[in-house]
């Protein structure tokens, strides 16, 4: 065996030129600590500017109001490492809100509305995943267009008006607690938690990175890619599916026309963590700092009164501001 | 000739770092106007990013770059442009969608009060392929073009636009042997005219074949730049690697055991036709043909990459179902190590999750990455890959050291059948005699392995045994002693109309 003829270690950055926009690993460590240092400099004003803002009381309202764009983020953070997108994710929402409340009031059991709530978000998820994996359609116009018919199906169902449910076991899921700390809160940390675990440490995950890094080497490999695009679109369903439910309970309502700007705000958690957009990099605790950033936002807008109209203007400019960020960062070393 | 002009590029001290590490070290370089000047090196050693460089694609981190006296603020091609530089990448710049005349025009089409001249840039495009005598119809996609019509296409985009110096980065990595000869008379046709022309190549005797001068460089600096009159192959070598170097590969001495696999009639409609071959343990089979001859698609076709190509298979003696998908194949001991390192790995991924990538091991749900490490490691060992070197994205890594994590990835599954796509391809020599002597030593340890190279001397230098693609037929079986074993022999049954396979004597 002759010796190793590559020359040293650090000339062999050299292919990364040609192959037009180079990407290193050193912006991963920037972006790393980026994040958690606007998370700690919002912190910082946010506390400034409202000194109740990290009571134990505000916390809690801070995360209960963000569990359900939180659980549908965690879902699009593992379409957008897959390389796909959802934008079906806020009538999914609605949908499973509606058919929540409304297989609740007609059956009595709020357990049988969330199953029926999960077994619609599931539903919505297996046909975006087929459109998406077998069809092949681009996961933006595909999303968009069952969007609108899981939309409709929603108002058809409700016939355009609000189920609303009396029943208090119906708020059970919402607005029991254990051990102090409120059951959505519980259900957000567990949720990340079981995500980030499969996202990092399972095959699965690792497989979902290679499909969004490059779905033909996962072919040729002999992925399934398919049917693991797929199954991202039934997740993010099924987490969608979830989150109507917990919010359906909270509010007592179930009603076809919410969750319009879900979709959008769960892609700007995640972007704003630092996950890339081009799949196959990003992470869980990202959108899960993503989420911190942008609740923590959302509660200084309202606790400095800034009217809603405002709030849509801040939130887009930040997820802008995200987005060219990381598409300066990476053309910068190209 | 005033001084300045005579001068078509000059660096002087020209530095470029990428994230904290030197990819080249102040290089001082001449290029004289109307000259053929390459740069050659082993990979890493900076000879792209001096291309960038020397384009204007990339901006210095230190020192000047000149171009025809103008100094080059560098990270706008748009700037070296104006100046009469073009440059051709190995990523060419075509839109597939667009036919061969609208990407020729690309960004400098005629117009005619406002309108696209259609019949000015017809007309034109006419006059450019009569000039580089090139024929490749106007209204073809340029998708359904191969790699080298793409590539001329490129270049009469820059006849087009009156460029003074063709900057390429390895023009003939993806071109067949006859392609290459399109691409160099239409080089020679260029520099006769006074262009001045600077290249990277991997390929030394054209190299040497070509040039006018030889730069050579090494670990980012500039070791000898000369004229071609001083070079010999070995002192390129020599300066490239900084020590010398014998042959490329031995052929294994260890004799062939039982039939491993036998594929007969392997068919898909329009590109394969009745392919038949057996493999024995121990024995590695040659592929070659010409681009387009079908020896990509027979091996993609074995390990189930082709889902409508059929034939019967046998392996270990026993009839095999066909392998209808890449999984079935595996499951069943074949294994294929696709033609593009960047197609076939995960860019963003390191070296030994692209090792794991598709495979199940573990009862665990859960990863273990001491363990994937470990293995990975020492399966990347037989290929001389530096195990230190894992844990980095394997975008990051030279193109030998993808090429290892991609054979060990494979060798991974330890297979029966080993078929190797185009192992070779744009690595520099010292991984190519790694790879090459990896593949023999696979062998060795009763691997059937079936390997293709446009490199015909790398096949001829490890085959025991070779088979000649023509038109989607194998045209010729030639074993290692027999005297057709020969380039000249072989290139020439290559270029064959296709006749129908004789077996070998």
């Amino acid at each position: 065996m002759n010796q190793p003829a590559d020359l040293g270690s650090a000339p062999s950055l050299e292919p990364a030129v040609p192959a037009a926009p180079g990407r290193t690993g050193h912006r991963h460590l920037v972006s790393r600590f980026a994040m958690i240092g606007v998370l700690i400099a919002l912190t910082v004003l946010a506390t400034a500017l409202h000194p109740g803002f990290l009571s134990p009381d505000n916390l809690r309202d801070l995360l209960l109001q963000n569990t359900a764009v939180g659980i549908v983020a965690l879902g699009m953070t593992f379409v957008i490492i897959s390389g796909g997108f959802d934008l079906s994710v806020g009538a999914t929402y609605a949908l499973s809100a509606t058919v929540s409340a409304g297989v609740t009031l007609s059956t009595g059991s709020p357990s049988l509305g969330v199953l029926a709530a999960l077994g619609a978000g599931a539903a919505c998820g297996i046909v975006n995943g087929l459109l998406v994996a077998r069809l092949r359609i681009n996961p933006f116009v595909a999303t968009l267009g069952s969007a609108s018919v899981i939309s409709g199906i929603a108002l058809l169902y409700s016939h355009s008006a609000p189920f609303i449910v009396s029943d208090p076991h119906f708020k059970i899921l919402a607005r029991s607690s254990l051990a102090g700390i409120p059951t959505p809160i519980l259900i957000l940390v567990v949720t990340f938690s079981a995500g980030a675990v499969l996202l990092g440490m399972t095959r699965y995950g690792r497989n979902i990175y290679a499909v969004g890094g490059n779905s033909e080497a996962g072919w040729l490999s002999g992925l399934r890619v398919a049917r693991l695009t797929a199954s991202v679109y039934v997740m993010t369903g099924l987490l969608a599916a979830f989150a109507g439910s917990i919010d359906a309970s909270r509010l007592g309502v179930g009603q076809a026309d919410v969750g319009a700007n879900l979709a959008l705000d769960a892609i700007a958690i995640v972007i704003v963590g630092g996950t890339s957009l081009r799949g196959g990099e990003g992470a869980i605790w990202r959108s899960a700092v993503g989420l911190l950033i942008f609740a923590t936002l959302t509660n200084l807008f309202y606790s400095l009164n800034l009217s809603q109209n405002w709030q849509l203007i801040a939130k887009g400019t930040i997820v802008l501001i995200a987005v060219a960020f990381d598409a300066w960062s990476r053309h910068r070393r190209a | 000739m005033n001084p300045t002009s005579e001068r078509a590029i000059v660096a002087r001290a020209a530095r470029k770092v990428f994230s904290g590490a030197v990819a080249v070290h102040g290089a001082d370089l001449h290029v004289r106007t109307g000259e053929v000047h390459a740069l050659v090196g082993e990979n890493g050693a900076g000879k792209s990013t001096l291309l960038g460089l020397l384009s204007g694609r990339l901006a210095v981190d230190g020192g000047t770059v000149e171009v025809f006296g103008h100094r080059l603020h560098g990270g706008s091609p748009r700037e070296s442009r104006a100046h009469g530089l073009v440059a051709i990448y190995q990523e060419l710049m075509m839109v597939p969608a667009l036919s061969a005349e609208a990407n020729v025009f690309l960004g400098q089409v005629s117009t005619r009060r406002g309108l696209l001249d259609r019949r000015a840039m017809r007309a034109r495009y006419h006059e450019l392929s009569a000039d580089l005598d090139v024929h490749i119809p106007p209204g073809t996609p340029a998708r359904a073009l191969s790699v080298s019509q793409q590539q001329m296409l490129e270049i009469m985009r820059g006849v087009h636009s009156d460029a003074r110096i063709l900057v390429l980065d390895e023009p003939t990595a993806a071109l067949a042997e006859h392609e290459r000869e399109t691409l160099y008379r239409v080089l020679r046709t260029l520099t006769a005219r006074g262009t001045t022309i600077v290249f990277v190549s991997h390929n030394l005797d054209e190299v040497l074949d070509l040039s006018d001068t030889i730069t050579v460089l090494r670990d980012g600096h500039v070791v000898r730049s000369a004229p071609r009159a001083e070079w010999t192959r070995p002192a390129l070598i020599e300066h490239m690697v900084g020590r010398t170097v014998g042959k490329l590969a031995e052929r294994g001495t260890h004799s062939p055991g039982d039939e491993v696999l036998a594929a007969q009639d392997v068919s898909l409609p329009g590109v394969l036709k009745d392919i038949s071959v057996t493999v024995r343990a121990g024995e590695i089979v040659g592929l070659w043909g010409l681009v387009g001859s079908g020896r990509t698609t027979f091996l993609r076709s074995l390990a189930g990459a082709e889902p409508a190509a059929t034939g019967t298979l046998r392996l270990h003696g026993r009839r095999h179902r066909w392998p209808r998908s890449i999984r079935a194949a595996v499951e069943a001991g074949i294994v294929m190590v696709p033609e593009s390192r960047k197609q076939a790995l995960v860019p963003g991924m390191d070296g030994a999750a692209n090792h794991w990538l598709g495979r199940r091991r573990s009862r665990s749900p859960l990863l273990d990455r001491r363990a994937e490490r470990a293995e990975a490691a020492t399966t990347g060992a037989f290929f001389a890959f530096d195990a230190a070197r894992l844990g980095a994205p394997v975008r990051q890594l030279s193109g030998g050291n993808q090429q290892k994590v991609l054979l060990a990835k494979w060798a991974g599954h330890r297979p029966d059948v080993f078929l190797v796509d185009e192992p070779t391809r744009g690595i520099d020599i010292g991984a190519k005699t790694e790879v090459l002597a990896s593949l023999v030593r696979l062998a060795a340890e009763g691997a059937a392995v079936i390997v293709t190279s446009s490199e015909l001397e790398e096949v001829l230098a490890i085959a025991n045994r070779l088979l000649v693609f023509a038109h989607g037929r194998v045209v010729r079986e030639i074993p290692s002693d027999d005297p057709e074993f020969h380039a000249d022999t072989v290139v020439r049954h290559g270029f064959t109309s296709g006749a129908p396979h004789e077996p070998a004597r």
